[in-house]
């Protein structure tokens, strides 16, 4: 009998309880084996001949093939980094632990649901972990029914190769990122940072997808102007939108090509994407207005703060002479998401034709229904600066205008596509 | 997050039976469509076809709303204070923007009747009317190809379908049909996009006017070259080709006239006037 089968027997007579002989189940899996059965199907099915508990088939799997959706993981891996965290599970406190671990293939974040008392640097042997998916990739979970022990296996780690990201793409809490990209604008400024001081560079950079604010804690010898290629950088949220942060230990390299941003400018993406990324800088979107909200219309501003106050009183400057102000708060829907968009005056005179002077010979009523006649189920297309917060994405508009949907070539469009598909 | 309000035809909403319950106050329930939709709120325009009280006391508003591919209906009550004021005076047939929350009513188990809880409704015109028609066939069009690449996945993954660029929303719904409905026909949704297209206002209404313009201006053409035996076919064409119309209009024109009785054949490929 080889070694091999042995062990088999071993594992089957540790899951099978009762009177069973080993020359028995020797015989048995050997029948399974002679019909061409591969070991392991022929251990569950002997397993399960003698009522013995199923025994957890679990797929050995090197971190560079783990796929989301798997289940039933076996790995060795290096813990890279871990980190405490307490979160609140249907109304109860609970510790998890949030790290990356890896091996000579990939390295993999994960979030472990109870205290196996992981410490950075050690290498072990995790059994029964599952995979889910968080930011493209993904992402693996230690549950309770994960076993989890120390090995003194050595793991090379993988270098890590920087992922390649169009602008569009990126949201807060994503690491190593690769993008190339023309700063667009850029300003120096100092800061102290432990009682040092400290340059810090800080701007927009766009490519052809979009744009974003940045943040370099490093003087890399880039220019307004420059287009760059950018390795090793990671997302921060600031005020829910992404935004990119760059340092020493990032890799940043001029380049000799332009990008043409202008011709991007105006292009509407899709709200879903500005809603995954929780904001940007200069997007466009197009929708159709589903909502006109309360404090749409004539509103009054404090001349102190320019906060909008309510019957005289401002929150913060008590009693005073309220400016008039007009504005529009819509949410904007396009199918695939929806946005919170603020029209300031400029632009809700624009498009409603009518002056502030106009609106305010009109009663609260009528403004209401004007604004409603005119925008609701309206396809508009939106211009600003995005952010976010527990409420959803707020577009704050600088320019907007009223859309006429060409139906007829949308209609022969989508005709051809259908025969392409048959 | 905002739940963003779904295009989808009544064709496809009404045949959904299956529900994804929230669990909690705070999470959505949606209604998930064969095709993958998975609907929270929806946004559509249509046909406001009738519209009753159907409160034994006090108010229950009950409309029907008819798209290209079926009829959706809708309730408002008292709780639906603008909608139902809108409903009270409603004129019928109007087109009519509604967004709404998907609900369902479910008298045995298997058995599910969908229906749409409106938070706006407006009257609209027709521009707006085949706007949506295109968006609703637009989005359809991305789930039946989502659905398509899905099933040919073993097992179908959201992950996958994220993958290939479409979006979360997208991806859990049609993954979660696959599941509660089994593989999907969807040459019946091809058949569903296809039938609504065909049914476009605007378009209609530009073509009659083109027709009715062209109609004035053959009939004059006709007056001016019919003499005694009257016009030649060709020469009518040509002389309206001429003025700048495509040949199709003034043949369409001519045969319009002639339907009317403003213009006759008394010889084989000769016309008069009546």
């Amino acid at each position: 009998m080889s070694e091999d089968l042995g062990a088999v027997i071993d594992e089957i007579m540790k899951s099978v309880e009762g009177d069973v002989s080993r020359e028995d189940v020797e015989s048995n899996l050997r029948k399974f084996i002679d019909y061409g059965v591969p070991v392991e199907q022929a251990k569950q099915a002997v397993i399960k001949k003698y009522g013995g508990k199923q025994a957890v088939q679990v797929v050995q799997k090197k971190l560079g093939e783990v796929e989301p959706d798997d289940r039933r993981l076996s790995f060795i891996g290096k813990i890279v980094a871990i980190d405490e965290r307490e979160v609140e599970v249907r109304g109860e406190k609970k510790k998890i632990f949030r790290g990356l671990i890896g091996d000579e293939t990939a390295v993999l974040p994960f979030t472990a649901w109870k205290d196996f008392g992981l410490e950075q640097g050690e290498v072990v042997r995790v059994k029964n972990a599952s995979a889910g998916e968080w930011g493209g990739q993904p992402r693996l979970n230690f549950s309770e029914w994960t076993e989890v022990e120390k090995t003194d296996e050595q793991v090379d780690l993988i270098k890590r190769k920087p992922q390649h990201y169009d602008i569009i793409d990126l949201k807060p809490g994503l690491s190593n990122i690769e993008v190339k990209a023309k700063l667009l604008t850029m300003e120096e400024r100092e800061v102290s940072v432990e009682g040092t001081i400290k340059k810090v560079y800080t701007g927009i950079m766009g490519d052809m997808t979009g744009k974003i604010r940045y943040t370099s804690w490093t003087d890399f010898g880039i220019r307004e102007g420059d287009v760059v290629e950018i390795k090793g950088a990671y997302t921060k949220s600031w005020r829910g939108a992404p935004q990119l942060i760059f340092d020493e230990n990032a890799t940043v390299e001029k380049i000799d090509e332009d990008i043409a941003i202008s011709e991007m400018s105006k292009k509407s993406i899709p709200i879903y994407k500005l809603v995954e990324a929780g904001g940007g800088v200069d997007v466009a979107v197009e929708g159709v207005v589903i909502e006109i909200q309360s404090g749409s219309g004539i509103i009054y501003r404090c001349p102190k703060c320019n906060r909008a106050i309510s019957e005289g009183v401002c929150p913060v400057d008590g009693e005073v002479e309220g400016i008039p102000d007009l504005r529009i708060k819509a949410v904007v829907d396009d199918g695939t998401g929806a946005v919170n968009a603020v029209f300031n005056r400029e632009t809700t005179e624009k498009l409603t034709e009518k002056t502030l002077e106009e609106f305010r010979g009109m009663n609260d009523g009528e403004v209401e229904e004007e604004l409603k006649n005119l925008l609701i189920a309206h396809p508009i297309h939106v211009e600003g600066n995005a952010l976010s917060d527990e409420y959803g994405v707020t577009l704050i508009v600088q320019d907007a205008e009223m859309v006429t949907p060409a139906v007829e070539q949308e209609r022969e469009e989508l005709l051809s596509k259908m025969e392409v598909m048959e | 997050m905002r739940e963003p309000a779904l295009r989808v035809f009544a064709g496809e909403y009404n045949e959904s039976t299956h529900v994804l319950k929230g669990e909690g106050e705070k999470t959505p329930s949606y209604v998930i469509t064969p095709l993958g939709a998975k609907v929270n709120r929806l946004f559509i325009v249509g046909v406001l076809t009738d519209v009753e009280n159907v409160a034994q006391e006090g108010e229950m508003w009950r409309a029907h709303l008819s798209d290209p591919t079926g009829i959706y209906s809708i309730y408002a009550g008292q709780y639906q204070p603008e909608p139902a004021a809108f409903l009270s005076r409603a004129e019928t047939p109007s087109y009519v923007a509604v967004v709404g929350k998907a609900r369902v009513y479910e008298p045995e188990e298997g058995t599910l009747f969908v229906s749409i809880r409106p938070e706006m409704m407006k009257e609209v015109d027709a521009m707006l009317r085949d706007y949506w028609i295109v968006e609703a066939c637009k989005h359809t069009y991305t789930r039946m190809k989502a659905m398509k690449e899905a099933m040919e996945m073993d097992p179908p993954s959201v992950y996958k379908l994220k993958e290939l660029g479409y979006p979360s929303l997208i991806a859990e719904g049609v993954v979660e049909a696959l599941s509660a409905y089994g593989d999907v026909d969807i040459e019946h949704y091809q058949f569903l996009i296809k039938e609504a297209l065909a049914h476009f206002e605007t378009g209609k209404i530009e073509y009659m006017k083109e027709l009715g313009e062209a109609e004035e201006k053959v009939l004059e053409i006709v007056k001016k070259c019919e003499g005694e035996d009257g016009a030649l076919w060709d020469e009518i064409v040509d002389s309206g080709e001429k003025e700048g119309m495509e040949r199709n209009l003034v043949e369409e024109a001519l045969a319009s006239l002639m339907d009317k009785g403003l213009v006759y054949e008394p010889i084989l490929g000769k016309l008069k006037t009546t």
